[in-house]
């Protein structure tokens, strides 16, 4: 078993589960947020760090994009992009090597 | 106009050549000293440790010189500079803890100046070599300016050492050579590539004059230079009293077992870690003044087995602008986070750490541009903007290991919020200077602490601001507050360091005000990403209030301490601009803090009441985004904190959520 990160677990079996929860998000580790459910709301929903309204300085949309746990909601993946991007922060790991 | 590619331009792009390739074209015009394998395997490590030890001395030395004689704030007190030293065929042995953007590309600078001047003018002691072609390297935009020095020992070229700083003017439209309507290189600072600017140990005044006559403050410029010249001077004397102690043999073998060691550790650790690759996204708004587009430089980073690929395929094209980069901007984005997130460990010898990395990068795009593309800002532009990218896949492998996951860390401040003063000082002389409050960014998050408030920028370690009187003693500015800023960390479990802010107006010029440049990009979106669900920090802000009744407010005995104190125009800088203020105006810069780590809705509700306590988070951002209600007493209310999370996770993915 391998810890990726705070919120996420790489089982012996090669499933990624929420280190929470348990809930599995992923089948395997090439496609590990699969399950993940994904938001996207205004970007100054992410509080008051976001001092003005995007449409001041862009004529795109900017959105605070978000991935969460669907069994306890944990916010796993937050960015904050421009609408028309997919994500670009992904990432795919090769279990059998390392560690 | 749109960039046209200038014929011809290709001969002062840096091409990367395996040593022994370069050391044949060189050895045709100069004798380049040569240290077998097995001088390396004879060294005990009593003697590798005692030299490699006076090696990164002799780089502090360099640095101590630098300082000592410059006369810019820049760096006598915020230490925007390196130096280095490299070995026959510029492959660096080590560099300092300053700016290591700055020296990443040493290496490149001594490496073309070895192939293309070791005819003519050729290479001789007492020689040193001037550049600052970001094309070729020795920095990574024109302020950049390096000096660069063969070092011979019995007649053969044995060594190199160099020095860069950052240079507070040397021409283009500008001040301060940010040139923010530029479209092209033109517009900016004119790229000198290596000129032998020291002969046989005399400075040459044609060369000199060519480069000051550019420069709005020639006489710091000069100063500057001469600085740069003594700290090569003094590791010419140390490297020399080395040699003459240990031997050439043993000395040159220490370099060389530097560079084996570093990338022999770097190699097994990479092994620990597990295969795989990894993405990032790093935006910039404003490519120019005027400018409302969006530009992205896409990473994906693959480790397989020892080594790492960094591959920008996806990176936007270049642009009409100065947030280029050139190739140097891509490698001082990647070395310094090698540095310092995998080789906290290891010795800091970049011509060993780098044989461990490939850099998959079309040219072309705007972080590694062809001329005549715009990379006046380039340092702080598309090459900072790599770093954040290469920051946050670096952090994200690092994460995955027991042990070296202490070392991961969230995007530092996300860009740098340049404000460029110029004009007149209280002296009644000319002065320009870029303020670099900023240097005090905030740090990411760790995975099991907050980042360190207004603690610095990853790949300056050295890094540090002026205090406000040197500032308010060396120009005309007076200021209201300088300050770490509430709610600039990017929350999550573990919170990002805060970024700050400074508000100041304009003080005893004859003219009445000072030129202002602005360049700060991250506003209309944040530049610094969390990890693991984190948050990243706030947005840049810059405000600009005019005809404001602030010398009133002062002649009454009160320093305001909020820009609502204070009755005036409120204008919102967009990320580049370039304006003057006037004696009752107001400028407040807001820089960005760290990126946060982990849930915010993770974080200890005792630790948020304290942020709460301290100024650091807003109750504002306690309530809506960590979810923690405070009670009268300022402490966590453990009942409703519970429910108002509990809401919170309901609000993210509907009724189903626990």
């Amino acid at each position: 078993m391998i810890h990726l990160d705070d919120n996420l677990t790489l089982t012996d079996d090669g499933f990624v589960t929420c280190a929470h929860c348990n809930t599995r998000l992923g089948e395997n580790s090439h496609d590990p947020l699969a399950h993940a459910v994904k938001r996207e709301r205004p970007s100054r929903d992410a509080g008051p760090g976001v001092h003005a309204d995007p449409k001041t300085f862009t004529a795109r949309e900017i959105v605070l994009r978000q991935f969460f746990c669907p069994g306890c909601s944990t916010v796993l993946v937050t960015e904050i992009v421009p609408r028309d991007e997919p994500s670009f922060r992904h990432w795919s790991l090769d279990a059998n090597r390392g560690n | 106009m749109p960039l046209i590619h200038v014929a011809g331009s290709e001969k002062f792009e840096f091409e990367e050549r395996l040593s022994d390739e370069l050391r044949a074209i060189a050895s045709k015009f100069v004798s380049l000293h040569l240290v077998d394998a097995a001088a390396e395997l004879a060294i005990d490590p009593l003697t590798y440790e005692v030299i490699r030890h006076r090696l990164s001395a002799i780089t502090d030395d360099m640095g101590d010189a630098l300082k000592r004689m410059s006369g810019s704030v820049v760096v006598t007190d915020c230490n925007d500079f390196n130096a280095a030293i490299a070995d026959e065929t510029g492959d660096l042995i080590l560099v300092g803890q300053y700016n290591m953007q700055l020296a990443a590309s040493l290496d490149m600078a001594i490496k073309w100046t070895l192939e293309h001047r070791s005819e003519n003018p050729g290479l001789r002691p007492g020689d040193m070599f001037f550049c600052n072609d970001p094309w070729i390297g020795g920095g990574l935009h024109q302020n950049d300016a390096s000096v660069f020095a063969p070092l011979f020992y019995d007649g053969e070229l044995f060594a190199w050492s160099g020095a860069v700083c950052h240079q507070v003017d040397l021409g283009g439209v500008s001040p301060g050579s940010w040139s923010v309507a530029g479209t092209d290189v033109f517009w900016e600072s004119t790229p000198v590539p290596p000129v032998k600017i020291v002969e046989n140990g005399n400075l040459r005044p044609d060369i000199e004059d060519m480069y000051l006559r550019r420069s709005r403050v020639p006489k710091l410029i000069a100063l500057d230079l001469r600085a740069k010249l003594g700290a090569n001077n003094v590791a010419q004397q140390r490297l020399t009293q080395l040699i003459d102690k240990y031997g050439p043999r043993v000395v040159k073998a220490v370099m060389k077992k530097m560079m084996h060691d570093a990338e022999h550790r770097l190699r097994s650790k990479l092994r620990s870690l597990p295969d795989g690759t990894w993405g990032a996204v790093a935006h910039q708004d404003g490519a120019r003044a005027g400018d409302s587009n969006i530009y992205k430089i896409v990473l994906q980073m693959t480790k397989h087995d020892d080594k790492l690929i960094f591959d920008f395929t996806g990176t936007d094209a270049q642009v009409e602008g100065f947030i280029n980069c050139t190739f140097a901007g891509v490698r001082g984005g990647i070395m310094p986070i090698i540095m310092t997130m995998l080789c906290n460990d290891i010795p800091w010898a970049p011509g060993g750490i780098y044989r461990c990395v490939e850099i998959i990068s079309e040219r072309g795009t705007i972080n590694n541009c062809t001329f005549p593309a715009g990379i006046g800002k380039a340092s702080v532009a598309s090459a900072w903007a790599t770093q954040n990218a290469v920051s946050e896949c670096v952090a994200q492998m690092v994460g995955t290991h027991p042990q070296h996951r202490k070392a991961a860390m969230s995007c530092c401040q996300g860009t740098w919020d340049l404000a460029l003063l110029a004009g007149v000082d209280q002296r009644g002389a000319p002065f320009v200077t870029m303020l670099c409050d900023p240097m005090a960014g905030g740090l990411g998050a760790r995975v099991d602490q907050d980042g360190v408030d207004t603690g610095g920028q990853m790949p300056i370690p050295m890094g540090r601001i002026a205090d406000v009187e040197i500032n308010e003693f060396s120009f005309p500015m007076l200021y209201l507050w300088r300050r770490e800023e509430m709610d600039s960390g990017g929350p999550g479990r573990y919170r990002g360091g805060l970024g700050g802010s400074s508000c100041f107006i304009p003080h005893d010029s004859p003219l009445h005000g000072v030129h202002l440049v602005v360049s700060a990009p991250g506003k209309a979106l944040p530049l610094a990403p969390g990890l693991a669900g984190g948050y990243p920090s706030a947005t840049s802000y810059d405000v600009l209030m005019r005809d404001t009744n602030v010398q009133k407010i002062l002649a009454q005995g009160f320093i305001p301490g909020d820009l609502d104190e204070i009755d005036g125009r409120h204008e919102v800088l967009p990320s580049h601009v370039e304006t003057d203020m006037a004696a009752n105006d107001v400028y407040f810069t807001h820089w960005q803090g760290g990126g946060g780590y982990g849930d915010p809705l993770r974080r200890d509700p005792r630790e948020v009441a304290l942020d709460v306590a301290s100024f650091r988070v807003s109750p504002r951002a306690a309530s809506d985004v960590y979810g923690v209600i405070l009670k009268t007493d300022g402490t966590a209310d453990a009942g409703a904190t519970e429910a108002r999370r509990g809401d919170l996770r309901r609000d993210r993915i509907g009724e189903g959520a626990a």
